[in-house]
């Protein structure tokens, strides 16, 4: 049967042809190539959307489009696609990000005459292309190779403004930062291969059914090289976490990302809210039915996450630009993510994946709009009263901060609560390692608060504080439409899933992404993953009570850090309130000394034991290479001597060499016996 | 009858000869007549052999040396004729262009 979902690779498929025909004749199409991308994107969107109607109607989709290596008693290697809930809502975000980027980008970067615009929409498409294949990949290997190109447009759309000596080195810098991580990543591909014999994720012999069933003690062509089944899937799981710590900006490899802020604006909404960032928490939940198979493993992730959540957010809170406060705070909003799956939340994670990829692309773009206005001056302490002169960016860009911060009831609450609650009942259930990563996680909704208020508050609220701020530029429609959107979106998407409502008030069935990643594969349900995670739940007092105590303490702080902002900076001539913090505040607006730590890393420690084994590698390797070589040329060169070219010479050789066989023989035959 | 050991030392003889002619001349067209009498030292021993034995393969092999050998100094004419062309003279140790 022809169904809407026969079509789903021309999700794929479209945004790959903007990119080609932006590369291709980009630069004879009016606008540099945008209309392609906007036409293409918009109909990605269309069929994400048609997909998405079709799934909720029951249907599923997993089939293998091309088989690429194959062989006797060896893996298949393939592309295939698969649809089921968790990917048809992800194509729905990122196409719709992806085509309200593109809307945007018409305003940001052809409005505002910058060159090379075709390269940037064909980098955009082939971003948007690669994510999107990312998504609906059905294999591990699969999406390891688009996670890889994910990374590539990454470094080619950071590196956009390549002539001035910035965005080069946090190019350079997102590429080798993530690809450290990758490295792990692809190891994990390689042990699941070596392990399961195939990386399907979804299906009878996908290998988190395969690694269930070799737990649970069936006998299964499962090689675990001599390791307990559990310690060895540990093992493999940490391996693939190396590359989500990674592209996810967790703790320690977050700090490609502030850098990474160099790139134009509208990529950096795309990085964070659809595509590369999200891709690592997206892997995560892909194949949670492996992770939650191993406790070890989750409570790794819920306390990066959560660390994470924390770390982030108190660097946010010292930060002078716009994007570089944006930038921390996606750090932290995705340390809540996996603190979310590491908790043992995933409709929870997956949740706040959906509310933040809305919230936070609506933020960017409102930054990208406040930088327009501004010049291109990013620096928050030139700008204020900007609230009156943009009442559009201004409220849409409150509605996802609003979001951001937590209040209710803008989406951000909603996910940011429940990621918390699931967290604490099953830390409750006996998990004191959970328990710290919800006390870091809940002491990050303070810092959220008010770093979020504080940017709101300088950007837009008291007097203006620089002459172009007195006298904005003025932004066109294609800036404020995607924003418009994006607000709604912010204000209302919350609402898909009041699971603390439906508990409080026992209104049953509100809560519609439960329902919603119940459907598909059993294997891949949500409700298999409750019975898989290997937590107990606890509460305090009832079920009810701890919902109320759990969104009472964590809007009770976000309100406290957010009014705290507002007693600090909601004043007509704002001061810098951080200098209190002293030496505090060097440290933290030194992001820790995390990059001069790494730095260190590379110069004192990678390059010494690179120098030695180019040592060995040039004095003991070569070298024996190079002997062999100067033995022969040496007896080579003694031995031509031999070579006369008299023709003389050559028969008296021969019958030397005659003469001297025949004795031989005659020795040895005793002839002269 | 003559007994075989004056045809094999009348071969050893000219073969020596022959050898000598090789090692010691110059002239290419000299070291061919050489070989050429190495060649016939062969066809004496193959002749006497067949005629003690009684058998005549030993002189049909003798017709076929002496047919190689026709083809062989057409050959050999040809090379002393190239190095005539190419060196001005037919002295084998002038011709030292093909090594190294």
């Amino acid at each position: 049967m022809a169904g809407i979902l026969d079509f789903a690779p021309a999700i794929v498929l479209l945004p790959f042809v903007s990119f080609l025909v932006a590369l291709a004749v980009g630069d004879r199409l009016p606008k540099g190539g945008a209309l392609a991308g906007i036409a293409a994107t918009a109909g990605s969107l269309l069929l994400a959307a048609a997909t998405f109607l079709t799934v909720s109607g029951g249907q599923t989709y997993n089939a293998t489009i091309y088989t690429w290596a194959e062989g006797l008693n060896a893996v298949d290697l393939s592309f295939g696609l698969l649809i089921d809930p968790l990917s048809a809502m992800m194509l729905l975000i990122v196409t719709l990000i992806a085509f309200l980027v593109h809307v945007f980008s018409l305003g940001y970067m052809n409005d505002e005459g910058e060159t090379g615009l075709p390269r940037y929409y064909a980098g955009l498409g082939l971003f948007t292309a690669s994510m999107l294949g990312f998504v609906v990949a059905n294999n591990l290997l699969m999406a390891f190779m688009f996670f890889e190109l994910v990374g590539l447009c990454s470094y080619l759309l950071i590196g956009f403004h390549f002539r001035e000596p910035g965005p080069p080195s946090a190019a350079k810098k997102a590429f080798l930062v993530t690809r450290f991580g990758d490295y792990f990543f692809l190891v994990g591909v390689v042990a699941v291969f070596a392990t399961f014999g195939t990386a399907a994720f979804a299906g009878d012999g996908s290998f988190p059914v395969l690694a269930e069933a070799a737990l649970n003690g069936e006998a299964g062509s499962v090689t675990t090289f001599g390791f307990a089944p559990q310690t060895w899937f540990t093992i493999v799981g940490l391996l693939i976490l190396g590359g989500v710590i990674g592209k996810s900006a967790q703790f320690p490899l977050h700090t490609w990302l502030p850098d990474a802020m160099e790139g134009p604006t509208p990529v950096s909404a795309l990085i964070h809210a659809a595509t590369m960032v999200a891709a690592g928490v997206y892997l995560v939940a892909r194949m949670y039915g492996f992770y939650a198979l191993s406790p070890n493993a989750l409570a790794i992730i819920a306390f990066v996450g959560g660390f994470t959540a924390l770390f982030a957010a108190t660097m946010g809170v010292v930060k002078r630009e716009i994007k570089q406060v944006l930038a921390y705070s996606t750090i932290s909003q995705y340390g809540y993510m996996m603190l979310g799956l590491g908790g043992g939340g995933y409709v929870a994670a997956t949740f706040h994946l959906m509310t933040h990829a809305f919230f936070k692309a609506l933020l960017f773009l409102g930054a990208g709009s406040v930088i327009i206005a501004m010049h291109h001056n990013e620096n928050m302490w030139d700008m204020g009263g900007l609230k009156d002169k943009m009442p559009v960016t201004y409220y849409t860009f409150l509605s996802g901060s609003l979001a951001l911060a937590g209040i209710v009831p803008f989406a951000g609450f909603w996910s940011k609560d429940e990621v918390l609650y699931e967290t604490l009942i099953h830390g409750l259930g006996g998990n004191p390692i959970l328990l710290g990563a919800y006390a870091m996680g809940l002491l990050a909704v303070f810092f959220t608060g008010f770093y979020t208020f504080r940017m709101v508050f300088l950007t837009f609220h008291g007097n203006p504080r620089s002459q172009t701020a007195r006298d904005p530029h003025g932004v066109g429609w294609n800036v404020k439409a995607p924003l418009v959107v994006l607000g709604v979106l912010a204000a209302t998407a919350g609402l898909v899933n009041m699971v603390p409502v439906e508990k409080l008030l026992g209104i049953k069935g509100i809560d519609f992404l439960h329902q919603w990643l119940d459907g598909g594969y059993a294997s891949l349900t949500a409700h298999h993953y409750g019975e898989l995670i290997p937590y107990s739940s606890s509460y305090i007092g009832s079920e009810a009570t701890t919902v109320a105590l759990g969104a009472g303490i964590s809007l009770g702080l976000a309100l406290a850090g957010a009014g705290l902002a507002y007693l600090l900076y909601d004043v007509p001539e704002p001061i810098r309130h951080t200098d209190r913090l002293g030496r505090i505040k060097t440290l933290l607006y030194n992001n820790y000394y995390q990059d001069e730590y790494q730095v260190w890393l590379a110069n004192g420690v990678t390059r010494p034991v690179a120098r030695a084994a180019n040592k060995f590698d040039g004095g003991i390797v070569d070298g024996v290479v190079n002997g062999v070589s100067s033995v022969s040329l040496f007896s080579g060169s003694r031995i031509r001597r031999i070579q006369t070219g008299v023709v003389s010479n050559y028969a008296a050789l021969l019958t030397l060499g005659l003469t001297a066989l025949l004795v031989a023989f005659g020795l040895l035959g005793g002839w002269f016996v | 009858m003559v007994p075989p050991e004056y045809y094999l030392l009348l071969s050893a003889a000219v073969f020596c000869i022959g050898l000598f002619g090789i090692l010691t001349r110059r002239n290419a067209l000299l070291i061919l007549m050489s070989v050429e009498l190495m060649m016939n030292a062969a066809n004496i021993n193959l002749v006497a052999f067949s005629y003690v034995w009684g058998n005549v393969t030993g002189q049909t092999f003798g017709l076929f040396v002496m047919a190689l050998a026709a083809a062989e100094v057409a050959i050999g004419i040809g090379i002393v004729l190239v190095l005539y062309r190419n060196f001005d003279g037919v002295d084998v140790t002038e011709a030292t262009t093909m090594r190294w």
